[in-house]
């Protein structure tokens, strides 16, 4: 009996887990070339959320629906870039903290007006009927949140470093100066990977709609942990977010069960602020150099 | 007649603060009857407390903080639960809400340490959510999400106190408040916290240290804002932990970047905007008089600009947001839907085209038109006291044996030992990559060796950092220069000044501080002097030509007295009669009996100045002794211009 | 706001400016944003449509002239302190007459003290917790005879869940029960309204004893918990979002077993939320959208068409909206004036009855008295049903509650 009652808390927590780890690795995806993030970044999977819903709700076809949504998550990803991120680069300090907080802060004003202030479902194909895999029932929905994030990750990754953008925006992480004399322009490397950011929240959006349904604060605290995610595995580290990921959302739902569920995200922070103080670059980053 | 200017100036700027303050004080006479509006500007006079806290960690230090809405709720929780559980008085359980501020600011100061930028805004992020986690959870203590009713008591326990004393309470807090912050941030505390922001490593580097006053910012910010805490949970009688929550801290940090940096004027401005926007908002009208006013300044600026075919984001973008701001305010019949998007868009017009906040553009607009003259500064103290030339102590002053250092496969240094002599100037030379810039690194505690020693007037200088190094008698410049640029030349040094500050803060915040930063003041002078800055003294750093602050980092590592004075490429970009200049500078300190390594390309200063010449390459000595016969040899020439062969055929 | 209530918010400004200064201000107060949003907008709508009509007859008449009814709204969005500031700055309009509204009993509890103090009559349109009106029975806030000028029309958690219980209990002859509650005052108040009741049953036990907060979306723990213990039937205490979670939660667990709880299971964002999960939910409702009475066909028919809706979001909440605002009127034009103190009066002793949605009231209310709070109630154990949901509606669960009320309408 104790088993399945631990198998399940694991189960739906991995699962949100690898919703954390998709956000994480979008994260990711702005840091290595910008050393920026998009502290709104929680509005941009509601937005999009908000986005999928209404385009579902005009009958297209849901396929379709999806590949609208991660492209409006682009847009919205390089609309981020350049209004709130670009000039804090250029200035060279870190004045893109605020101003993705901000862009945030108008994100989620904007979507409570357009859309109103109610928590709604998502309607999509996905059956919600639970399958029981033993003594554990998993559904649908957190079988497409761990399949979808991988896909996308994977996706993500072979463009990186298959193809010829990928690799300019992989330069530019390396050295921006030099990928400058070489050609690449860097202002479009980062808005390009600040796009495709936008499009991992914006599926993480539709993954999570059906769990968290679609409404102003559906991604309210998700901010942290998917922050915790990236900070604990390394801003750096490629797919350790997949791990972190894993291990933050499975303490999570284990904690709700066995301490308290207001407790539940005591134990993210605590490993995350331990991490940040004894390993800043994360469990899987490379220890850097300082050099003066 | 400069007397009168200084004072009158002096007056000025004191008796606008007092204007403040009445305005507060008559504002709170004539709305006294309405518990509404009393109940508002209590609000105001605590909001602009907790905000003058965080100004420590947001506009000194330069760091996002997200915890600060965490102290509130745990200041004010504290304060409740004394009031609650032991029936305290209303002073007593304040004192409470301060040291637990204090403490936990202290506590969260050391593993955010390290951070910065997002990592720290990530760190406080995460203790302002546990904090209000905790509140929440623990309900036997705190009564959890339901939250707390409380009564408010009078100052010292029986009985109550009633809406408008506590209201003149709050005002005399923040006057208190006020003043003492000042004093405190204007003085050599605000002066150490800014250096910190502009560069931890010289702040390290200058004896000044890096982490204790990260610490002190941190542990002064978080009580002040746990403060304010106790304040607001006794103005509102009721406590709840979601109240606490980032959507607060979020607001806190945006009321402070928009009312402006550095100044307590910004607090109050920052605190009067986020606690009255909800209430412009419910007024039509009176909103779209002030939006309209802005998007006017935004957009004449624009245009401005515009016409002087000055393009940039800048200017246009804040343009722009008020635009829109403007349109959303025209087409919205209930203003109150969109607060926080019109709060973004005023944020962000301020963020991007004020970055100094609304205050910080009126005070640099004022000082602008109203010229006033600034105190005169003091005579400049005898070099004698500032600098007294160093006797003689022993053989050697600095003894580096067997040292090595490995990054890895790298050899950055491979079994290097050399010496100096007091009063030498030593030359430290070779090509790029050999391992100059290592060895100092290694001699002023930044880097650890993997192998070897290094000892400084008879003790071992242990790798602890460059705080220990600076302590230990080591200073330095640097290479690739760290100023503190947002400080003047004047406070770049005297900021650096060893032992010149010794008077406890609380006599400081009670304006007993004025005699020992004159006398600072005079004794950083001295060494502006020697270096031939006098004149530039109040110019900020940042502002100052490059050779200028070359100069100026000289001036500022000489201010801890040191033993041994480390310079990296002093002579770097300079123009020739600078480098003139700088020949004069290194043998006046070289008359002081300081010891000093010189790390220079510059062949001539080498020659002129230094005693001794050590030959780097490839993380080993190649060769040593003057300078005139170090040049000639074979082995420095093939390490500098390649093999003999290279250079015919190349020739 | 959407548009029908620019309709009606223009007919009113119309109808309000050709009376011009010869209007009543009211306030109308409620969650408008949040997962409680339902229940306010529901209330605010409710309110405004009685508002119309009573401005369409040209007004509530004292002395010689007739006056019009002007709104203030206010939005506390479900947080008590914003609904203490709410409080505060209402208290303070010397031309404002009465308040309507609140949904949540945190925001009761947090700004009623401010109304009392500025004696102004407030009408408790929607919030259950009991503790909103046993905050006025005892210290150190006890008021003593006669002095109250809150009241509440809806019922108090006490009585919901003494029909709920019944139908657990007698009628399904559940044994063991679960409670899952939220962790806000209405959540907890409820809870342990429960808790107290199902004590006082003998061979009934409360195997499970869950909590969880306003936003959580995962209660897999606290169903595991309840369904260990062998619980029977789940309590539910909480709001629309974290009730369709748990819904959603038992329907993934493949957890199926009678689901009660507050009324709150109505509410639009539940229903929607859960789907086809929350089929077979329970709840005590005072009224139910359904032509059953005269008066509610008359009232559902004109709320749709207002507000160019198929579904009220939160049928109770709009109902008992409109019948506050009628007993308001009722009471102004029997005190004669705008004075506070005569109106609280005159609530408390309504001469003639007043048709409202839901019911005709006949002296819904008495004199204040601490030792008996439901001397400030209007409703009692008889007008409250079960409803259960069914496919997106919430219908009469039992024919005889159906039959029980036309009765009473008679």
């Amino acid at each position: 009996m104790d088993f399945s009652i631990f198998g399940q808390m694991a189960e739906s927590g991995a699962a949100m887990g690898m919703a954390y780890a998709l956000i994480a690795y979008g994260f990711q995806l702005t840091y290595a070339p910008s050393k920026s993030v998009n502290f709104g970044q929680a509005e941009c999977v509601m937005l999009s959320a908000f986005i999928a819903l209404t385009l579902i709700g005009t009958g297209m076809n849901y396929a379709l629906a999806v590949v609208l949504t991660l492209l409006a998550g682009s847009l919205l990803g390089m609309l981020v870039e350049r209004v709130a991120v670009r000039l804090a680069l250029q200035q060279k300090n870190e004045g893109w903290i605020l101003l993705t907080i901000i862009f945030g802060l108008f994100g989620g004003s904007v979507a409570e007006n357009v859309w109103g202030r109610d928590d709604r479902p998502l309607p999509t194909p996905i059956p919600g009927d639970p399958i029981a895999i033993g003594s554990i029932s998993v559904t649908w929905y957190e079988i497409s949140i761990v399949v979808g994030a991988l896909a996308l990750m994977v996706v993500i990754e072979l463009f990186r470093r298959k193809t010829l953008l990928g690799k300019a925006v992989e330069a530019v992480a390396a050295d921006p100066e030099v990928a400058g004399l070489m050609g690449i322009n860097s202002n479009t490397a980062i808005a390009l990977a600040y796009a495709l950011s936008g499009a991992t929240a914006a599926f993480a959006g539709i993954l999570i709609a059906p769990i968290t349904t679609v409404g102003p604060t559906m991604a309210a605290g998700l901010i942290l942990k998917a922050f915790s995610v990236a900070v604990v595995a390394g801003l750096e580290s490629g797919f350790g977010v997949i791990v972190a990921g894993l291990v933050l959302g499975m303490l999570e739902s284990l904690t709700s069960v066995y301490v308290g569920s207001g407790w539940r995200e005591a134990p993210g922070i605590i490993l995350l602020v331990a991490i940040l103080a004894l390993r800043p670059n994360g469990l899987f980053g490379k220890a850097t150099v300082r050099k003066v | 007649m400069t007397m009168m200017n200084a004072l009158s100036r002096h007056l000025v700027i004191r008796g606008v603060e007092l204007l403040g303050l009445l305005t507060l004080a008559v504002l709170g006479l004539t709305l006294g009857h309405s518990p509404y509006a009393l109940g508002l500007l209590t609000l105001l006079a605590i909001y602009a407390i907790s905000l003058i806290g965080l100004d420590a960690t947001v506009g000194y230090l330069g760091q996002v903080n997200l915890a600060h809405a965490g102290f509130m709720g745990l200041g004010g929780y504290a304060a409740g639960l004394m009031v609650a559980h032991f029936g305290v008085g209303l002073l007593p359980a304040l004192c409470v809400s301060i040291v637990i501020g204090l403490v936990l600011g202290g506590l969260l100061a050391v593993p955010a340490l390290r951070l910065e930028g997002p990592q720290f805004a990530l760190a406080t992020l995460s203790f302002g959510t546990f904090a209000v986690l905790c509140l929440n959870e623990l309900e036997s203590i705190t009564n959890g999400a339901q939250g707390l009713t409380l009564v408010r008591p009078a100052l010292l326990g029986k009985g109550t106190l009633d809406a408008l004393s506590f209201y003149w309470l709050c005002l005399a807090l923040l006057a208190f408040v006020w003043l003492g912050a000042r004093r405190l941030m204007e003085g050599r505390w605000g002066r150490a916290i800014a250096a910190l922001k502009d560069s931890p490593i010289a702040t390290d580097a200058m004896g000044i240290g890096a982490l204790r006053h990260k610490v002190l910012a941190f542990a002064f910010g978080s009580a002040l804002g746990a403060f304010a805490g106790g304040l607001y949970a006794f103005n509102l009688g009721f406590l709840q932990p979601q109240a606490f929550g980032y959507e607060l801290s979020v607001t806190l940090l945006l009321g402070s970047v928009l009312g402006g940096r550095k100044t307590v004027w910004g607090a109050l401005v920052g605190a009067g905007l986020v606690v009255l926007l909800p209430n412009l908002l419910s007024n039509r009208s009176v909103f779209l008089v002030f939006a309209g006013v802005g998007a006017v300044l935004a957009i004449g600026r624009a245009l401005l600009a515009a016409s002087r075919r000055e393009w940039s984001f800048a200017i246009l973008a804040p343009a722009l947001a008020m635009v829109l701001l403007l349109g959303i305010a025209l087409k919205t019949p209930d203003l109150e839907s969109w607060r926080k998007g019109l709060f973004a868009l005023i944020l962000f017009a301020v963020v991007v085209g004020l970055p100094d906040g609304l205050m910080g553009f009126v005070s640099q607009t004022l000082a602008r038109l109203v010229r006033l003259p600034q105190p005169p500064l003091p005579p400049a103290a005898a070099l004698d006291a500032v600098l007294p030339v160093r006797p003689a102590r022993g053989a050697t002053v600095l003894d580096v044996s067997g040292l090595k250092l490995y990054f890895g496969g790298v050899r950055a240094i491979d079994g290097v030992s050399l010496s100096v002599a007091p009063g030498e100037v030593l030359g430290l030379i070779g090509p790029n990559g050999s391992g100059k810039s290592s060895l100092v690194n290694v001699v002023t505690g930044l880097y650890v060796p993997t192998e070897g020693s290094v000892t400084l007037d008879g003790s071992r200088i242990e790798a602890k950092g460059l705080l220990a190094a600076s302590r230990h008698g080591v200073s330095r410049t640097f290479q690739n220069l760290q100023i503190f640029g947002d400080l003047s030349a004047l406070d770049n040094v005297s900021v650096s000044l060893r032992g010149a500050y010794r008077l406890m803060w609380p006599l400081v915040a009670a304006g007993l501080g004025h005699a020992e930063e004159q006398a600072a003041q005079s004794h950083a002078l001295a060494l502006l002097e020697l270096v031939g800055l006098t004149e530039k003294a109040r110019i900020r750093a940042r502002d100052l030509t490059y050779s200028d602050q070359r100069f100026m980092e000289i001036a500022r590592a000489l201010a801890s007295r040191p033993t041994l004075l480390v310079l990296d490429e002093p002579a770097a970009g300079m123009s020739r009669p600078d480098v003139a200049k700088l020949k004069t500078v290194i043998a006046r300190i070289k008359a002081r009996g300081i010891s000093i390594i010189l790390i220079e390309h510059h062949l001539d200063v080498v020659a002129e100045l230094t005693d001794r010449v050590v030959v780097l390459d490839g993380g080993k000595e190649i060769a040593q002794g003057v300078a005139e016969d170090v040049r000639r040899n074979p082995l420095v020439i093939e390490a500098y211009l390649g093999s003999a062969a290279h250079t015919e055929a190349a020739a | 706001m959407n548009r029908t209530g620019y309709a009606v918010a223009l007919a009113l400004l119309s109808l309000a400016g050709a009376a011009q200064a010869d209007s009543i201000k009211i306030a109308l107060t409620g969650p408008f944003s949040g997962g409680s949003a339902p229940m306010g907008v529901s209330t605010r709508d409710g309110a405004k449509l009685a508002i119309q009509e009573i401005n369409a007859a040209g007004g509530i008449k004292i002395g010689a002239k007739k006056y019009t009814l002007d709104v203030v709204e206010r939005d506390d969005e479900a947080k008590n302190e914003r609904g203490a500031l709410v409080a505060q700055e209402l208290s303070s309009m010397t031309d404002l007459v009465a308040v309507v509204g609140t949904a949540n009993t945190g925001v009761v509890l947090a700004g009623d003290k401010f109304y009392q103090q500025a004696k102004k009559p407030r009408i408790i349109s929607v919030a259950a917790g009991s503790a909103a009106m046993g905050q006025w029975t005892k210290e150190p806030t006890v008021v003593p005879k006669g002095e109250l000028y809150a009241f509440r029309f809806s019922a108090n958690d006490g009585v919901q869940s003494e029909v709920i219980i019944e139908d657990a209990v007698k009628r399904q002859g559940l044994k063991k029960l679960a409670i899952l509650a939220d962790d806000t005052n209405y959540g907890v108040s409820g809870r342990d309204d429960l808790v107290k009741r199902l004590a006082a049953i003998p061979g009934v036990e409360v195997v499970a004893n869950e909590k969880f907060s306003i936003g959580q979306k995962d209660m897999t723990a606290q169903l595991l918990k309840a369904k260990s213990a062998g619980a029977q039937g789940l309590f539910v205490v909480g709001i629309g979002p974290e009730l369709a979670a748990i819904a959603n939660g038992m329907g993934k667990l493949g957890y199926k077993v009678p689901f009660m709880g507050s009324w709150t299971l109505s509410m639009g964002n539940f229903l929607d939320n859960a789907g086809a999960a929350a089929n077979g939910a329970m709840m005590p409702q005072t009224f139910i959208q359904e032509d059953f009475t005269p008066r509610a066909r008359s009232f559902i028919a004109a709320y749709k068409a207002a507000y160019k809706v198929d579904r009220i979001p939160s049928p109770v909440s709009a109902a008992q909206g409109y019948d506050s605002i009628k007993l308001l009127a009722a009471a102004i034009e029997q005190a004669g004036s705008t004075d506070g103190t005569a109106i609280k009066n005159a609530l408390e002793n309504l001469n003639k009855p007043v048709e409202g949605a839901i019911a005709k009231w006949s002296h819904p209310y008495s004199t204040w008295d601490p030792a008996h709070p439901e001397s400030h109630e209007a409703f009692r154990k008889e007008r409250v049903v079960v409803g259960v949901a069914k496919d997106g509606h919430v219908t009469f669960a039992h024919e005889e509650d159906k039959k029980r009320l036309e009765a009473l309408d008679r």
